[in-house]
Formats: C-alpha cells, structure tokens, sequence
C-alpha cells in the first residue's frame, strides 16, 4: 500500500464528523464547536461538548474519532497535570500542543484525531495551533477543522481580520460555524464556544433555533411553512 | 533447544490466534458469540438515576436465552447495562466491579461513577473495539447523579438520557418524546419501561421482559422482570414420550454402589493430625 | 472523515434485488383433508415491516399455496399463479387440478432459472382421488409430494418436530402396534398451532399473527369437527366441492 489510510474508522465507530474552529483576537481565543456526534446515520449525541479542558487556559477542539481524541484528550490533560506540579507554573500552549502533536504523529496509523489547540498563556498571550491528521503542528492566526471546514475556507479568507475585539471575534466563529452546520449533514445541533483570556475561561452557547440565519433560498424554494399551521388539503391515505 | 517458557502473562490468552486466523482464511469461520441485540436505557430523574433493559439474548435470528441479566452490578450504588457481545459485557463489568471495590478498599470511600467510567473507557480503548462491550453506566456518588454511555472503541457521553443496543432507535424515540427535567421517580420508572417496551416491540433483537433498577442518594433497587409483557402461551398438547420410545441395541445394568466393611485391628488409634 | 477516499483495496458498489424478509411457512396432508400455515409477521433486518402480511393465498376451492423468502416476488409469484389459473378456467370451465397446478408452477419457477423468484413455495390441497396433498418447491422448480413440509426462517426449527410427530422418526412403536399412516384433523391443527407458537419463542423472526387453511375433501369426516373451531372462517366458493376454511390466531409480538 503506497498511501496511509486516514479514512480508517473502524464500521460502528463514533464519529466527531464536525465543524470546529479557534481564532486569537488582541485579549485571548474564541474556540467553536458544533455539537453532533453520529454512528453512521444515527445522531448518537446532539448536545456534545467537543470543547475540552486540558489545562486552565488551554482548551483543543477535537474532530475524528471520539474514541481516539477523547483518549489523547485524557494522556495530554494528565501530562498538563504533572507538568505544572514538576514546574510549579502552568504549561504554555506551544507545550499542549507539542504533547498533543507527539501522541499524533506518533501513533498517526492507529489514530484518526484533528485537533486544534487554543489557548492563553504568560509568554506569548493568546494562541491558535492545528494539528491535523497525519500529526503536524502549525501555529495560526484562526484554523477550523472537520468535514464541515470544507465548506467555509472560503468564507473565512474573505471576511477575517486583523485587530479584531472579544465581540467580533465571537461573532465571526458563531457565523462561520452556522454556515458550516447548515452545508455540512454530519455537523449541526448547537454552537459551544469558549473565550479564553488571561483571567478566566467564559462558555457561551448558541441553541439550534437561535442559530445565525444567511441565504435561505426562499426566493428559489417559496417561503418556509409556518409552524403550527395545518395544511388543509391532505388527506390520510385510505388503508384497506 | 530452548526451556520451556513457564511465564503467562495475565489478561487474554492469545495462543491459539495464528492457528485461528489460518483457519478463517482456509474458510472455517469463527464460532459466533452470542450477542445482546439489545435494547438498554437509563434515565435521570429528581433524586437519582433509573436504568433500563430487555431480556432477550440472541445467537443470529435465535433466541438464545429468553430471560438473561443485562443489569449488572458495579458497586452498591453504581450499575452498568451491557449490549453487543454477551461475554465481554459480563466480563468487562465484573473486571471494573472487583477493581471498584479494591478501589473503595483501598481509598476507604464510596467509589465515584466517573472511576468507573474512566475504567471501562481506557480497558475498551486498549482493545481498540476487539472488546465488543456497549454500554450504559448510571450511578450515584458524592457528586450527585451521573449516566454515561460508553461504545465499544472506548468514547464515551454524558446525558440525562440514554439509550443503546439495536432498540436503541426505538427507545430514544420515547426518550425525545417523553423526558422532562426534574421528573418524580414513578414517572422515571414508567418512561423507562416504555422505552424498553418500545425496543421490545419494535426491534427484533430485543425481546421477553422489562428489567429496572432504580438508584438513589442511599437506596439502589433492582426491580427484576417489573414487567413480563410476553409470557408463553399453553401448548395445545402434551409431548411425553411412551416408556421405551427410544429404540436400544443393547441393555448392560452395572452396580456402582460399593459394597465395603471396615473391621478395626488392635486399638484402633485415631489418625495423627497433629 | 467522511468525504476522504479510502486509498485501499478498491470495491464494486452492486446493487442487490433481493431481501430476505423472514417468517415461516408449512403444510401437512391427512387422509382426505390439508392444512397450511403461514405466520403474519414480515420484516427485513432487525425491524418489522408489518404485522399483518399474509403468506398463504387460497387458490381454488382445493388448492391453497404457501410463498415464502422474498415477499415482493412472492406477491407477484402468486399473482402470476392466479392469472394462469383464470386463463386456465376459461379456457376449460373447471379449475385446474392440484397436480397439474404443481407442474405449472415448477414450469413459472424455472423459466426464470437465471433470474429466480426468491421464494419457497408449499402447495397444499385435494388431489382429484380425493386424498390431501401437499407439494414443495425449490426457488427454481425442483418439487415433490410429500406428507408434510416446513420452510423459511425457522425450518430448521419446526421440520424435526413434524418429521417426529407425523413420520415419527426416532420413535418405536409400542410391541404390537403400529404408528398410523395418516393423523386426524384433530391432531394435526394442534401439532401446527405448537410449532409456530414454539417458533415464536426462539426465531426472531416469527410472530405476531398465525393463519391456518384447512382443505377438507367432498365429503370429509373432519368437517364436524372444524366448524366448532374457535373463530374458523369458510372461504369456499363453489357448491357441493371440496371446502376451505381458515383460522385466525394471535402470536407473540415480540
């Protein structure tokens, strides 16, 4: 075989097939996060919390398998552990997010993660590093990640900026990831995203009917329903 | 020649896969374990957690076992609900009971639902879902209330409401329907019975009666067949067979009761335990 | 991730046009009557399509056929069967003969040879001597006229039981006597209504509805005995012939 196969999900394994994103902003990092996780068709979980604590300012979004990430999710959160109490300081994110890219690359035949680390620390301030399949590390101003990323590489090139505050930041993840949800079948439910700066970490959530709304195609499809309404001229079928 | 290696490593015993996998390419199939197609639920209510299960075990398209235990005990106040392979729920969960209870030993406190959940998590990654084991942990500890399922390849969740197996469709169609926040526990109790009922019905590889167990702060109660929806029906004649139906070539009648007396000699000292 | 394309060993998407949708069929013939049975559950998988979809379809007054496997051919295999026996009536103004309707459908079986019907057939009923008659077939044609026969999902299950009870194979008469060659009615409806309720209890399978056809020959002795059957229904279309009923019961529905 020439090629790695990163498509190995194991039949009935669950799958994170998501939208996640981090972008750093002047004060900290908003991370992002759609909440589905499916078994094939099946939505297995549509309140999934894929925003995850590995140390005090330093959170990853995780994509792939939920076996594996929740796993090297685990290792890196005692590693973090152990680290502060052998330093007697909390790790950099550059530190995460080496661990992470170690387990990562290391185990790239036996792991199917995406994951990208953000966080807040002392010597850089805040910052954004993805590490996707095959286990590399790449510090960025914002990355998104999963299938539903595909979707919204475009968007994000042509509408994220430099200098940016808290609120703009927040906006621009809550945008992208409804664009994403709405293209994407394996993404959807809520959005859970994270501020993180210097002193303290604020979750914020987006329920799915109060997602932002964008083209609609009302104009193509006719206007939506509304709800509640009984269509008068349908009929229960006869049955024998 | 080398000395025979008389170190055994614990864990699975993996001598007999070379053969094994020779036999399956030669097109000898593996025997097939006998699976749960199942249906278990849990549930969160008010003061504590209500689980749920069927008790149909199935080989294929037979029922193997009309009235198994898929409730199994994890410590007083901690139950996990097993679906997909028979054996490795069994296993798995008496593995993590006995080591909850050296952990509760050995700590000196009431053992966590979240112990028991990194537990099986890390021992069904390790195994990389060759440990076929699909299940719903619930519990309650210092910290309160906590459900949890855990799939085969080690992921793991935590909701108010669960369900797995394949009548696991079916029962969550009752969940999403009928759960409420904050419910009291004889309306838990009914939910979790039609979620069961639901899989019952509608799946075949679920099946016979509905198990409950109901957990609270200081009480854990196991309500064992709470609801036998399909009990036999009478046969409409008797099967015994005529003495001497069976045909015999040969008849042999043998005496196994030995026939023995023991007679004292001499003093007949009692035997030297000392 | 989905969207990436495996880079392994390359696969053929085919499309499959048959299912197997499960359920069980049988037919036992006595001295001058039959009796088939099918349950009423069809399903595909682990789900139940429906509770009631029968498998066992009166023909004529003195042939009732038994389709099992694949329900869509099946449907459309008894339809065809139908059809030919209209043409046949027509043609001849009686109906046809239940073993020259053996031969037509092992003729309908194997045209399609290559494409078959995915479907066992047992047809059971009243040859023209008057004596009970059951016929089974292969999905492609192959049959023979036996005394009794099960197929589909538990066959396995319920065959031995008739081979025990109606040959009665591994069984030695009492000294003197002899086993007899055909069961009564009396005897017979019971042994059936056991072997789908023990069916029920170990195939997945098998359930939710049990539909009995009896085939009684012109002037039988068992008809006495049928009509004070608990919810028997009378099917027969013509006069002073051979007659059909069928019974109705309930199976587990789990």
């Amino acid at each position: 075989m020439d090629h790695i196969d990163f498509n190995r999900l194991k039949t009935g394994e669950v799958n994170l097939g998501t939208s996640i994103m981090a972008v750093q902003f002047d004060g900290g990092v908003v991370i992002g996060a759609d909440s589905r996780t499916t078994t094939g068709s099946y939505i297995a979980n549509r309140v999934t919390d894929k925003l995850t604590h590995v140390h005090d300012r330093i959170y990853c979004c995780r994509s792939g398998s939920a076996a594996d990430t929740q796993a090297v999710a685990d290792i890196v959160h005692y590693s973090l552990q152990m680290y502060s109490q052998a330093a007697g300081k909390p790790p950099s994110v550059h530190t995460a997010a080496a661990i992470f890219q170690k387990l990562c690359y290391e185990n790239k035949d036996a792991l199917s993660a995406g994951i990208i680390v953000a966080g807040w620390d002392d010597s850089v301030g805040p910052s954004v590093y993805n590490i996707p399949l095959g286990g590399g590390l790449f510090r960025q101003p914002w990355a998104i990640g999963g299938s539903g990323s595909t979707y919204v590489y475009g968007y994000c090139d042509a509408t994220y900026k430099e200098g940016w505050g808290r609120d703009e930041t927040v906006n621009f993840v809550k945008n992208t990831l409804s664009l994403a949800m709405s293209r994407d079948g394996s993404s959807g439910g809520v959005i859970r995203m994270c501020v993180i700066t210097k002193d303290n970490v604020e979750r914020l959530f987006v329920p799915g009917n109060e997602l932002p709304k964008f083209w609609e195609g009302h104009e193509v499809l006719g206007a939506a329903p509304k709800l509640g309404k009984v269509v008068p001229d349908v009929v229960p079928m006869a049955v024998e | 020649m080398a000395a025979p290696n008389v170190y055994r490593p614990t864990g699975f015993d993996f001598t007999n896969e070379l053969r094994n996998n020779f036999l399956t390419q030669k097109g000898l199939p593996l025997p097939k374990a006998t699976s749960t197609g199942t249906t278990i639920v849990g549930c969160l209510f008010k003061d504590g957690i209500v689980l749920g299960a069927d008790t149909r075990a199935t080989e294929g398209p037979i029922v193997a076992d009309k009235n198994c235990e898929k409730i199994h005990y994890i410590t007083e106040s901690i139950r996990c609900c097993g679906a997909g392979t028979a054996a490795d729920t069994e296993f798995t969960t008496a593995l993590i009971s006995s080591n909850m209870e050296l952990h509760a030993l050995q700590t000196g406190r009431k053992p966590r639902v979240v112990t028991a959940m990194t537990m099986l998590k890390q021992m069904l990654f390790r195994y990389q879902g060759h440990v076929g084991a699909a299940l719903v942990l619930g519990g309650v500890d210092a910290t309160g209330p906590h459900l949890f399922t855990i799939h085969p390849h080690g992921s793991t969740d935590k909701l108010p409401y669960v369900t797995m197996g394949s009548g696991s469709l079916a029962a969550m169609a009752v969940f999403e329907s009928g759960w409420k926040p904050n419910m009291e526990r004889e309306e838990a109790l009914r939910l979790v019975k039609a979620a069961i009922a639901a899989g019952i019905f509608n799946d075949l590889g679920s099946g016979s009666n509905i198990d409950a167990c109901i957990i609270t702060e200081n009480n854990t109660e196991m309500l064992r067949n709470v609801e036998m929806p399909n009990q036999r029906v009478q046969k409409e004649r008797d099967y015994k067979f005529r003495r001497g139906t069976t045909a015999w070539k040969k008849e042999d009648v043998r005496k196994f009761v030995v026939d023995e007396q023991t007679t004292l000699i001499g003093g007949g000292d009692e035997m030297d335990t000392s | 991730m989905p969207g990436m394309v495996s880079t392994s060993q390359p696969t053929q998407q085919s499309f499959n046009p048959y299912t197997e949708n499960g359920g069980t069929i049988l037919a036992i013939a006595g001295a001058d009557f039959s009796v088939i049975a099918g349950d009423t559950r069809q399903s595909e998988g682990y789900s139940i399509q429906t509770r009631y979809a029968p498998k066992v379809f009166r023909l004529t007054d003195k042939a009732v056929l038994a389709v099992n496997g694949f329900a869509a051919d099946g449907n459309m295999f008894v339809k065809k069967v139908r059809q030919r026996l209209e043409w046949y009536r027509h043609a001849h103004a009686k109906d046809m003969p239940i073993r020259a309707i053996a031969r037509l459908i092992q003729t309908m079986l194997y045209a399609r040879r290559f494409f078959p019907y995915y479907v066992y057939n047992i047809l059971g009923g009243i040859e023209e001597d008057g004596t009970g008659a059951v016929y089974s077939f292969d999905p492609v044609g192959s049959y023979e006229r036996e005394a009794c026969r099960a197929a589909g999902a538990a066959q396995s299950l319920v065959q031995p039981f008739l081979d025990n009870q109606i040959y009665f194979k591994n069984q030695t008469p009492a000294p003197g006597t002899s086993f007899p060659k055909h069961l009564p009615l009396s005897t017979v409806l019971p042994l059936v209504i056991d072997s789908f309720t023990s069916a029920t209890e170990r195939h997945i399978e098998v359930g939710d509805g049990l539909e009995i056809y009896v085939v009684l020959a012109k002037g039988s002795t068992s008809l006495q005995g049928i009509t004070s059957i608990r919810g028997v229904q009378e099917l027969t279309a013509t006069s002073e012939g051979e007659r059909v009923f069928v019974i109705r019961r309930d199976l587990k529905k789990d």
